[in-house]
């Protein structure tokens, strides 16, 4: 067995390891910590389709994270208020399954990818960098002056949906579908990154020219897999939303991004469990930083700035070595 | 006489007041290599781009099987037939020999939106890219990275790569830069078992593969071509002489 | 009535357009001749505020406060560069990112710990505090008068620097080619510390200015920030010229937005719904008007491309 996937099935399995002993422990907060991992990786997972396999270097995430939050919102709110979801031009009910919310959470996604992809791939390099960004920012200001959703303040959703055979207020099987659809993710980016799809998409990356004298349109492979990655993302915001039973504009700001972005690369850019080992060490760093200072992020910060100057690579790539073509 | 693969007709491309492409016209027939040589700056560079599509001409245009492509982009010529190989090795640096090819392949034969497909384990897919790679000889490093390759054998890879699509032309520019007298060789006698596959207009530093392989040869000076024809005529052409080739080197 | 209203808003757009500019051209040079994305440019406009509301507070004065935040802007900007960013100039775009995000933690943390999470406010200079009276009988504040007409001056100054001095000559030719400069003997990377640190200085002196209309507190820099990659697409990366016009066009649009909108909507919505959604309309326009630029000329108005 490769290094790497032994690093990685360790990594899947710690994970699972942490909400089953804080169960027996009854330690039930290390169980929402976990799920916060499995979610953020999971968000992370779908960035890293954008930025690991397609080489863009997306700093709007946030604007799937949240549409996918806003989603959950929009769905669930008129059961909370007993009221249809719209009455023209058909009637139609909220919903508070999750299995049709993640549906609706994809979908926008996917759209709303579709829409920003469409104009940023237009451009490359710096300018994909700010025009991500700057679109992301449109839709935080757009939340924040929309009322409809509690504006500034966000929106609570008092009961956390349902899925069907589990009760998801028990925080062990909340955990089990948020771990079960990162797993599903992780096998999507894997299942991507081997296919022709993910050949050529490498390809564009690495040799963009090249790509394009083998007769092969880098754009809309691009568009594709941005269109994923935000889908993916998406799906992210809605669970993170049902966890919180909270959506706010915060989950749209481009700190959102920025954390997302960062958990990938702490985990290792285009290395499949990277998101994982990013978010898991994330909220570590969270935790007992955030425990030690107020200021806990100064510290993130300094840390950061020396992974990036001295470690390159992340976690994955310190532990597991050079990334190596795969046949 | 049978009709040309590729033609270019009458092209012209400024930039400001420079003539980078001066009313350029040649044709590339079947079975034959086209030499094009030039000093540094002659424009050659800027004529593959015209004729790969990275560049739009200001006037005239490139017909590929008597269809006029001018207007088309890049991976559309590719599609339509057209190989290309770079000066300077682009060839993805993070995949493996057999991946790059197999990149190519696909290029020619479409379904790089498969998303789930293991692309390694489509037998039609590898099995295509590893006769080109047999070809060239690098079966042996079939696995490892294109970026670990040395200079040669990445030469060698960026014509898999041209091969693998199974193109109508080639259009090959300076294959043999930076190889050693043995590679530069091997790399001659595989040019010409090529040009039964497809015609090769070739770019060309080095003297001896284009005397040795040459049909025809062209003469690219300040962007425009003073002189065409058979080796010996190019050889025996004076204004060639002094505008490029100098005394010596033909002795 | 209706007309003198609309020039108010209108000179409020041009004030805000300006200070855009100042935010904006240093970006664009930085990145123009270092190829470098700077997150952290928004940290240096924050240092700029906080340096004046601190030395103002101390000393009564805003004009030493505003001597101070070009000094400490351009500092931190000079410490910044040679220690973290020009490891950085190699790197791909993404580790610049990563990095200056880095950065923008530790100054604003650290900021946070100095001053605690409380605004702190700046007053506007007595000399410039209260409105003054245009031709045409339009009464407008001073103090805003006046950031147009600085920020205009330095635009001015900008023009002139890069046209017209040695320094600019390097500027432009570190934009053409840096191997070339290298070859003139100039010393890349003096070059680039001060090219650096003039740039932070410009941020520093906007995030003061704008200081004393609004409250000084940590994270301010972050909209600016945003704002001023919008401006740098619209114009063009690189151009100086193109984030004067671009900064003027969003700081217009937005204004003229947020004022209109919700006027238009009232013709025909009731005015709770016009303006509540001209006002979310409005947060939008100037990222509309980027993706128009965008779809027209993928380059911006003055770019290259």
């Amino acid at each position: 067995m490769r290094r790497e996937t032994l690093l990685n099935l360790v990594i899947a399995l710690a994970l699972l390891a942490v909400p089953l002993a804080a169960q027996a422990l009854d330690e039930p907060f290390a169980i929402t910590l976990a799920t916060k991992v499995a979610i953020l990786a999971l968000a992370g997972v779908g960035l890293n389709i954008a930025l690991g396999l397609g080489g863009m270097v997306s700093l709007g995430h946030a604007a799937f994270f949240g549409i996918g939050g806003y989603m959950m919102a929009v769905l669930a709110t008129p059961v909370q208020a007993y009221e249809p979801l719209m009455t023209w031009p058909i009637e139609l009910a909220g919903t508070k399954s999750m299995p049709l919310i993640w549906l609706g959470a994809v979908v926008a996604g996917a759209v709303g990818a579709l829409a920003i992809g469409a104009l940023s791939l237009r451009t490359s390099g710096v300018y994909f960098i700010m025009i991500t960004l700057a679109f992301g920012q449109m839709l935080y200001y757009f939340a924040i002056s929309w009322p409809a959703y509690g504006g500034e303040d966000g929106i609570a959703i008092y009961v956390r949906n349902g899925f069907p055979g589990l009760n998801t207020l028990d925080p062990l099987h909340f955990f089990a579908l948020a771990y079960a659809v990162l797993l599903a993710a992780l096998w999507l980016a894997h299942r991507l990154g081997g296919s022709p799809f993910g050949l050529a998409l490498a390809g564009a990356r690495q040799a963009p020219a090249r790509v394009a004298a083998l007769g092969i349109r880098p754009y809309r492979l691009k568009l594709a897999a941005f269109v994923l990655s935000g889908a993916v993302t998406a799906l992210a915001g809605a669970l993170y939303a049902d966890l919180n039973r909270f959506v706010s504009p915060s989950m749209l700001s481009w700190h959102t991004s920025g954390e997302i972005m960062v958990l990938v690369i702490l985990g290792g850019v285009g290395r499949l469990f990277g998101p994982v080992a990013g978010a898991a060490l994330f909220i570590l760093l969270e935790h007992f930083l955030g425990g030690i200072s107020e200021y806990w992020q100064l510290f993130l910060g300094l840390i950061l700035l020396g992974i990036v100057l001295f470690a390159r690579g992340g976690l994955i790539g310190t532990l597991a070595g050079r990334e190596v073509p795969h046949d | 006489m049978t009709d040309p693969v590729l033609e270019v007709r009458n092209l012209h491309l400024s930039f400001g007041a420079l003539k980078a492409t001066d009313d350029v016209s040649l044709t590339l027939c079947p079975g034959e290599i086209h030499a094009l040589i030039g000093p540094n700056g002659a424009g050659k560079s800027t004529l593959i781009g015209l004729i790969a599509g990275n560049l739009a001409p200001d006037a005239g245009q490139v017909l590929l099987n008597g269809r006029d492509v001018t207007a088309q982009d890049v991976a559309a010529r590719a599609q339509a037939g057209l190989a290309r190989s770079f000066q300077v090795s682009a060839v993805a640096p993070g995949l493996s020999v057999l991946q790059n090819v197999a990149l190519a392949v696909q290029g020619a034969r479409g379904g790089s939106f498969r998303l789930f497909r293991r692309a390694l384990s489509d037998r039609a897919l590898t099995g295509a890219a590893m006769t080109q790679i047999d070809r060239v000889g690098l079966t042996a490093r079939r696995t490892v990275p294109a970026g670990d390759l040395a200079h040669g054998e990445r030469r060698r890879l960026e014509l898999a790569m041209a091969l693998a699509q199974a193109p109508r032309a080639f259009v090959l520019d300076e294959p043999m830069a930076g190889m050693g007298p043995d590679g530069a060789r091997e790399m001659t006698t595989l040019l010409d078992e090529l040009r039964h596959e497809a015609p090769i207009l070739l770019v060309e530093h080095d003297m001896d593969a284009v005397f040795r392989l040459a049909d025809r040869i062209s003469v690219l000076v300040s962007g425009r071509i003073i002189a065409s024809g058979t080796v010996a005529q190019i050889r025996a052409n004076p204004e060639v002489q002094t505008a490029y080739l100098g005394e010596e080197r033909l002795e | 009535m209706s007309a003198m209203l609309l020039i108010e808003q209108a000179l409020n757009g041009l004030q805000y357009g300006v200070m855009l500019f100042l935010m904006a051209a240093g970006l664009t040079l930085v990145f123009g001749v270092m190829g470098l994305i700077n997150l952290a440019h928004g940290s240096l406009y924050m240092v700029g505020a906080f340096a004046c509301a601190g030395v103002a507070a101390v000393t009564g004065n805003f004009w030493l406060g505003l001597a101070a935040s070009l000094a400490a802007a351009a500092a931190a900007g000079a410490i910044v560069e040679l220690t973290v960013i020009r490891r950085l100039y190699a790197r791909d775009h993404l580790d610049q990112v990563l990095a200056t995000f880095a950065l923008i933690l530790v100054f604003s943390e650290g900021t946070r710990w100095l001053f605690g999470s409380f605004p702190l406010y700046l007053d506007i200079p007595a000399a410039l505090a209260g409105p003054i009276t245009l031709p045409g009988g339009i009464e407008y504040p001073l103090y805003r008068l006046v950031l147009i007409g600085i920020g205009l001056a330095v635009a001015a100054g900008l023009f002139w620097l890069i046209g017209a001095t040695r320094l600019g000559v390097r500027i432009r030719a570190g934009e053409a080619d840096r191997e070339m400069i290298a070859a003139l003997g100039v010393d890349i990377s003096r070059l680039y510390t001060i090219v650096f640190a003039l740039g932070a200085a410009l941020a520093g002196l906007a995030g003061a200015l704008v200081g004393a209309l609004q409250s000084v507190q940590v994270g301010m820099g972050e909209p600016v920030l945003i704002l001023a990659f919008v401006v740098i697409v619209i114009g063009g990366i690189g151009s100086i010229k193109g984030a004067l016009v671009g900064a003027i066009l969003v700081g217009l649009t937005d204004t003229l937005g947020r004022f209109l909108l919700p006027v238009a909507f009232g013709t025909f919505l009731p005015p709770s719904e016009a303006t509540s959604i001209g006002a979310a309309l409005a947060s939008m326009l100037i990222y509309i008007l980027m993706a128009g630029v965008l779809v027209i000329r993928p380059g911006g108005l003055f770019g290259r491309a």
